[in-house]
């Protein structure tokens, strides 16, 4: 099936700032997307290219087989678009708002979106202005999945908002997704991500640390902790692609990937060390050795950069 | 029925599902022949990926535990309550196991872990019913 989103080897500059680096990713269609990562790491800006709001510097990008370059008015009447803070006419009413939008789209808007507001329980002749945060982003995903989009992007929806309106955000994407429609969805929210994502996306600085199927990700990362003798002695190395290290005293804990079972048991009975203690850990603690990892591969990158530059100057006459 | 998801405790989200179904039916909360929840609203009510639980029921079919009945849905088999009364314990020992091996691993002696079990199971015991 034909991707609903695709980016090629995007990059986009603010200033001196690189906000993507070289960034690539196709979202197949019918699939709750995830995109986890810092503030700062690109989530946004990926979002606002995407719906034409900004350009990429170099690159492809194309939304439902459309360029967001040439077609950003078509591609935003066809994809739902909620963000973090909605910009909405505050003197309207929740009915009014509905009847404006209606125009930009095709018929049955306005009664969808009566029946969006029915559930989310609002009163049709309240005012914007007067409505709590939680209330105007309902009125925001109403307007968002009125025209049943086959596409909705969302912004941190749910930033700010309680677990009740939380939890009708997370029901609406479920009703999305069951229909074969396609959710994309940047979130600080990791157990919710947890929950109802099929794939995550993992920026960091710009680039993708990392994408695949949720279930494939937690399937394959495991945390092992070894006790050693004493603090001196030095842990073995374990039979698996090592995330994070970290000695807390003589006991040692590791985040693995395809952690090979049988030889760690094989291992600690060979060197004469207590089992292992092995955890599945949740999607919270991979996202935060992952971030960790990364920050300081680049620290470490940057550090030899700058020690360079030192020995440099430091042979100048 | 009604699952109640925690995506804190280790154990993967279909398999929660798959489990407390089984807990429900060997309880006799989902009695033979009775409809569990279409995949949708399953999904919905518990918050979690319409595919995840779309596996849980393919799981459950494949264990015998549920059958489809054309048209109308998947409901309870037959022989689940007693393949589920079966499996219960199976699911306790195993959790009772990696509680066992913590307590193992942290020193706690086999008679601290006797008179733990004991007061704890006369106090759950004095518990008024949910």
């Amino acid at each position: 099936m034909e991707p609903v989103i695709r980016l090629s080897n995007v990059s986009k500059r603010f200033g001196r700032v690189k906000a993507l680096d070289d960034v690539s990713l196709n979202i197949q269609p019918g699939t709750v997307c995830a995109v986890l990562g810092s503030n700062g790491a690109g989530k946004s800006t990926t979002i606002r290219l995407l719906l034409g709001f900004e350009s990429a510097d170099k690159g492809d990008i194309e939304v439902l087989g459309l360029n967001p370059k040439t077609h950003a008015l078509e591609i935003r009447s066809r994809v739902g678009y909620v963000s973090d803070s909605p910009p909405l006419y505050e003197w309207m009413t929740v009915d009014e708002i509905g009847w404006f939008a209606a125009g930009f789209y095709p018929t049955g808007y306005q009664a969808e979106y009566a029946k969006l507001t029915k559930r989310f329980d609002l009163y049709p002749s309240q005012k914007i202005k007067g409505l709590s945060k939680g209330t105007r982003a309902k009125v925001a995903l109403s307007l968002a999945m009125a025209h049943r989009p086959q596409l909705l992007i969302m912004d941190e929806p749910t930033s700010g908002l309680d677990p009740l309106v939380r939890r009708e955000f997370l029901e609406s994407m479920i009703d999305v997704a069951a229909e074969g429609r396609s959710v994309l969805l940047s979130s600080h929210q990791v157990g919710e991500v947890e929950r109802v994502a099929d794939d995550v996306i993992v920026l960091m600085n710009g680039k993708v640390i990392a994408h695949e199927r949720l279930e494939d990700l937690k399937q394959s990362v495991t945390e092992v902790v070894l006790t050693m003798p004493s603090l001196t002695a030095m842990p073995p190395k374990l039979p698996g692609e090592v995330l994070a290290h970290v000695p807390f005293g003589h006991e040692h804990v590791w985040l693995l990937r395809n952690l090979d079972g049988g030889a760690l048991t094989d291992l600690c009975r060979s060197q004469e060390l207590p089992p292992a203690i092995i955890r599945k850990p949740s999607l919270e603690d991979i996202l935060l050795t992952l971030l960790r990892q990364n920050r300081n591969q680049l620290s470490a990158e940057n550090g030899t950069t700058s020690l360079e530059q030192h020995d440099v100057s430091s042979l100048r006459p | 029925m009604i699952c109640q998801i925690d995506t804190n405790n280790g154990i993967p989200i279909y398999e929660q599902i798959c489990r407390q179904v089984k807990f429900a039916i060997a309880n006799g909360s989902l009695l033979v022949g009775e409809h569990v929840p279409s995949v949708r609203d399953m999904a919905t009510s518990a918050a979690v990926n319409v595919n995840t639980v779309a596996r849980s029921y393919r799981d459950l079919q494949a264990q015998g535990v549920l059958v489809s009945i054309r048209g109308t849905g998947l409901a309870v088999a037959v022989d689940a309550p007693e393949k589920c009364r079966r499996e219960r314990l199976e699911m306790v020992r195993e959790r009772l196991q990696y509680i066992l091996r913590e307590a193992i691993q942290n020193g706690v002696t086999s008679d601290e872990i006797h008179s733990l079990v004991h007061t704890e199971w006369e106090s759950l015991q004095r518990e008024p019913p949910p």
